[in-house]
């Protein structure tokens, strides 16, 4: 090559005839298509490695040694390369690979649930020979196997492309379905009596070129042609995956993964796949609900409303508390801000349960993107929960980072996580110690090792010394048993290495969009504090109110008169089961704003409004970056149920007060007025941003404080309990999803094999929890990855909840293990 | 204009008059308890009327709830939903069954493209039109009323007007096309066997090329029966 040609930055490729410009390194198949061709193709998918296994990408190729057919995925672009998609011999290629393919595919297309959106079928009929010489019988296998609770697998319809197997290996990392056998027994196949339990199996079933992979909850229940979408923001965790809604006759039935670059590449946790059950379940509330001699009676909206009217008028702003809100979209939140604020007049709103960060941790830092995170040659610190049970699209992001592109993985977390096995160094402190080992990572970056919590120094100067580039900390909470200010601390600590940019990981749906739009004490709508004020509202309280914590305390004590409860389960979410119900029994009056019942509405409320659904309700929806993205009616409300900021508007009104909304439009253009950091935030932005959706950037809440807490030492007989969230809970939501709800395991006590000695125990065995607060009983079980002297229970697990061992007030909880 | 070719147009009617009324013997079902007769014209053997849904032999029903007939339904007046059929008491051959399956008959205009469509030759049409409604929900019919009875023969419901010989051969029109509209088939492959007449014979002499292309045919053992 010479030194002109090194210096040009495209290759020029000759695509029938036409001459193109295609990046260096790039697939063929890739810059025909960029270029408007589209060599038809089964195995290949961008977001994968290639493999060049069902041979339909085949063209003819002349890279100076004459024409010859070549898999257009397999070779990238060189200089001066002559490409012929539509030649003789190409088309004879597509002809035979179609009639081969189709030799053993039992054409059962009207059953099946791809026909009419099938791969195979298209192209058979673009690119295919329209008959088949073959007569003898087709291979035969047992017609769909359930592979896991929500895909089945029919191995006769399989051509074998690798897509799927492909994905478990290489995306998911959950190696559970492979070829077995060998020549024309080849199949896709399970190991025996190991299902394909991953938290991504959905996403085969999407990326099948064929219908051998369907999914349980769509299987049958329409067909392509049936369906209307419309491109959407999934709503069950804060990654703010880009979906398609697909419906039909006013019914949600699928949700596709959209691939949007900036954040979740096509791909989808089951949960955020699946979710959409619990929105058709027929426990959703359809009629607001009043409580008379103790239970619940369907009313209509007009005599709710005004008792809920009465409950709040004339009531001391500092007794109403609102709890919730991270399920609304950000229009809604934003008219329950200014009725609560605004309107009511108090500080007492909090999105989070007491599981979360304080607003400084979110927004006082500075903030780095998903991209950020996963650019080649930088270092991810993970401080918090396992992105895999909590954030699954952002654990696959982080996951292609670490593995393809040379990214840096420190963890920083209480015990193993689904990133453990490709992380650089997986550093466990003793739970409620995090910040101890933060600040020594970065005392050893300055070349002064130490041990700390419960980690020896060399470990620590080891992954000192693995990180290159900028930092990016993913931050969150590892364990709702240590308080929050441990995680704040660690994040004071690491924000002195040079670069550092935080992406936060709180879980819920639109948690960062509930503190962009002032749902958090002392916050007000974009991402200022309240002494910064608002011209939009009447008034602004002047004293910062409670958090959840605080509300709680105070319900409990006879303090608070109103409390709303705004989709939200303080009884099973709170980390303290003993303060939330001491609290929802001793608020005054309890309005729930809910899609479906949950615990704390059914034996708490005392009014329950029915809220529309984020598929039923337009709007926006705020990730865990602050990239805003459009989230769009696709069907009805069931019954009367509305959308929130309707409810807000409505209570407002007969407050005597007018929020001056109409429409989420009409709240969005009032946001970017208000809002120093929405001023972007146009319609045209967000119509641009169809995909990608639009980033919110900067801020003006303050850098957190140092709390000087110090954890506890132990005594030599308990153990420090780690309450980690799993991806499948006993949460309402996933409750009411038919066929998630199942996947939920039972709470168990996981100890190292070590302590097992110590205690006389053995795994199986049914033990007593005992903490300062309460105790449980569950069934032992072992794991190596939970460090020794530690004891990790699930929450909201199926069975008993961790919450009920919890104090909120103290920083680390020690529980006994005993047989019970 | 000028022509009077009107004029032409008014002398065609005014003819009319004077004949006999094609319709004469028809009185809808109810000469017959006068003693006057009441008959019913001859029907073309394809004539388009209202839909049945076939069974097999065994009783197992011939719809899989694909929906092709509702996709392809110019008037958008079918609708059907699939299920997963019961392993142990399958209604359907294979996985999958039509769960729902209505037709709305204001709107349904008989042009028999969701037979055409039809895979598994489910849906046909029996030669009946004098069927009447009072009200909208009568004129969707439902697989209750369009599903064919044990005997195989449409169930004769009570608004609807059926004459002996009218509830055989529901599946004529259908069963003298091609498969696919390829003439080669034509004469060479049965249709499903069907509850009532099982396996009928292929007919023949429906098209001009099969006639002329007799060579083109492929030998009847090639093709897959059924």
């Amino acid at each position: 090559m010479t030194a002109v040609e090194n210096e040009k930055s495209t290759v020029t490729v000759t695509l029938n005839g036409v001459e193109i410009e295609a990046n260096p390194g790039e697939l063929l198949i890739d810059a025909a298509e960029r270029h408007g061709t589209y060599i038809p193709r089964f195995c290949y998918h961008s977001r994968m490695k290639s493999v060049g296994m069902c041979r339909m990408c085949l063209v003819e190729v002349d890279s100076g040694r004459g024409p010859a057919l070549q898999p257009s995925c397999m070779i990238p672009v060189g200089e001066g390369m002559t490409v012929d998609t539509e030649s003789e011999a190409t088309k004879k290629a597509q002809d035979g690979v179609l009639e081969f393919l189709l030799i053993n595919h039992p054409l059962d297309c009207p059953v099946c649930d791809k026909g009419g959106e099938c791969p195979l079928q298209d192209q058979t009929v673009a690119f295919g020979p329209g008959e088949s010489r073959f007569v003898e019988e087709k291979r035969h296998y047992e017609k769909p196997i359930p592979i896991s609770d929500t895909v089945y697998l029919d191995r006769e319809r399989c051509i074998l492309c690798d897509r799927c197997t492909r994905f478990a290996d290489d995306v998911a990392g959950d190696t559970l379905i492979h070829f077995m056998d060998r020549g024309n027994s080849t199949q896709v196949n399970t190991f025996p009596d190991e299902p394909f339990a991953s938290y991504f199996s959905g996403n085969t079933v999407q990326i099948c070129p064929v219908g051998a992979l369907t999914a349980k909850p769509y299987r049958f229940k329409a067909r392509p042609w049936d369906l209307e979408e419309t491109i959407s923001t999934a709503w069950i965790d804060s990654v703010g995956s880009r979906v398609t809604i697909q419906s039909s006759r006013n019914q949600v039935l699928r949700l596709l993964g959209v691939d949007a670059d900036s954040v979740n590449w096509g791909w989808l946790s089951d949960k955020e796949r699946f979710g959409f059950e619990a929105l058709n379940s027929e426990d959703r509330l359809t009629a607001p609900m009043v409580r008379v001699d103790g239970r619940l009676e369907a009313t209509g909206w007009a005599p709710a409303l005004a008792a809920a009217t009465d409950a709040l008028r004339d009531v001391d702003p500092a007794r109403i508390g609102v709890i919730g809100g991270a399920r609304l979209t950000n229009e809604s939140q934003y008219a329950w801000t200014k009725l609560a604020k605004g309107v009511l007049g108090t500080d007492n709103v909090d999105a989070q349960l007491g599981d979360g960060l304080p607003v400084e941790a979110v927004l006082g830092l500075p903030r780095a993107t998903i991209n950020q995170a996963c650019t080649p040659g930088r270092t991810v610190i993970l401080v918090g929960p396992d992105p895999k049970e909590d954030l699954g699209a952002l654990f696959l992001r982080l996951r292609h980072a670490v593995v393809n592109d040379g990214t840096t993985l420190i963890e920083l977390t209480p015990t193993r996580t689904g990133l453990s096995t490709i992380a650089a160094h997986s550093l466990h402190p003793k739970p409620g110690e995090v910040d101890l080992l933060a600040a020594a990572l970065v005392d050893a970056v300055s070349g002064d090792a130490h041990d700390a919590a419960g980690v020896p120094a060399n470990a620590i100067a080891a992954a000192a010394a693995s990180i290159s580039g900028p930092v990016t900390v993913v931050l969150g909470r590892a364990s709702v048993a240590e308080s929050a200010a441990v995680t704040v601390d660690a994040a004071i600590a690491l924000s002195q290495l040079e670069g550092v940019g935080f992406l936060s990981a709180l879980r819920r749906g639109n948690v960062h969009g509930a503190l962009d739009m002032g749902m958090a004490p002392g916050l007000l709508p974009g991402r200022v504090p309240l002494r910064a004020g608002c011209d939009a509202f009447d008034q602004v309280p002047t004293e910062v109110g409670m958090d959840t914590i605080a509300m709680l305390e105070a319900a409990a004590s006879g303090d608070l008169d109103v409390l709303v409860l705004l989709g939200s389960d303080p009884l099973s979410d709170v980390p303290d089961a003993d303060l939330a119900e001491r609290g929802l029994a001793g608020a005054g009056t309890v309005i729930a704003v809910e899609m479906l019942p949950n615990a704390s509405t059914l034996t708490h409320a005392d009014l329950v409004l029915p809220a529309a659904a984020p598929t039923e309700v337009d709007g926006t929806f705020t990730n865990l970056e602050g990239r805003v993205s459009v989230a769009e009616q696709k069907v009805t409300p069931p019954g009367t149920a509305r959308a929130d900021w309707m409810i807000a508007a409505e209570l407002a009104l007969r407050l005597g007060a007018d929020l001056g909304v109409e429409s989420p439009e009409s709240i969005r253009a009032e946001i970017a007025v208000v809002s120093p950091v929405h001023a972007k935030l146009t319609e045209t932005a967000l119509a641009d941003g169809r995909v990608e959706g639009v980033l919110i950037s900067g801020s003006s809440i303050e850098a957190p404080t140092a709390s000087g807490s110090t954890t506890p030492a132990n005594d030599a007989y308990s153990l420090r309990l780690v309450a980690a969230r799993r991806m499948y809970d006993n949460g309402t939501m996933l409750q009411a999803s038919a066929s998630s709800a199942g996947l939920a395991a039972s709470v168990k006590v996981t100890l190292n094999p070590t302590d097992f000695e110590k205690l006389g125990l053995d795994a199986g065995t049914v033990v007593k929890v005992i903490s300062g607060r309460g105790e449980l009983m569950a069934p032992l079980a072992a794991d190596f990855g939970v460090p020794a002297g530690s004891a990790m229970i699930p929450t909201n697990a199926p069975g008993s909840n961790v919450n009920t061992l919890i104090d909120a007030s103290a920083s680390v909880t020690d529980v006994r293990v005993e047989r019970a | 204009m000028a022509d009077g070719s009107y004029l032409k147009g008014f002398g065609v009617t005014f003819k009319k008059l004077f004949e006999d009324r094609v319709t004469g013997d028809y009185r809808g079902g109810k000469g017959l308890e006068k003693g006057k007769p009441d008959e019913k014209r001859p029907k073309a053997d394809r004539l388009h009327g209202r839909h049945v849904l076939n069974r097999y032999e065994d009783g197992m029903e011939k719809c899989i709830g694909c929906e092709l007939c509702a996709g392809v339904c110019p008037a958008k007046c079918i609708y059907v939903r699939g299920a997963d059929n019961n392993p142990e008491a399958p209604t359907s051959p294979g996985e999958r069954f039509g769960y729902v399956y209505e037709i709305n008959y204001l709107r349904c205009i008989h042009c028999d493209l969701c037979v055409e469509a039809c895979p598994t030759q489910a849906i046909t049409e029996s030669k009946l039109f004098e069927f009447s409604f009072t009200n909208r929900s009568d004129a969707i019919y439902t697989k209750n009323e369009l599903l064919v009875g044990d005997d195989g023969k449409p169930q004769q419901l009570p608004w609807e007007d059926w004459r002996d010989g009218e509830d055989t051969m529901t599946s004529g029109w259908m069963r003298a096309t091609s498969p696919a509209g390829d003439h080669r088939y034509e004469g060479v492959v049965h249709w499903a066997g069907e509850l009532g007449y099982g396996l009928r014979d292929p007919e023949t002499g429906q098209s001009a090329e099969a006639n002329d292309d007799e060579g083109a045919r492929p030998a009847a053992s090639s093709v897959e029966h059924g």
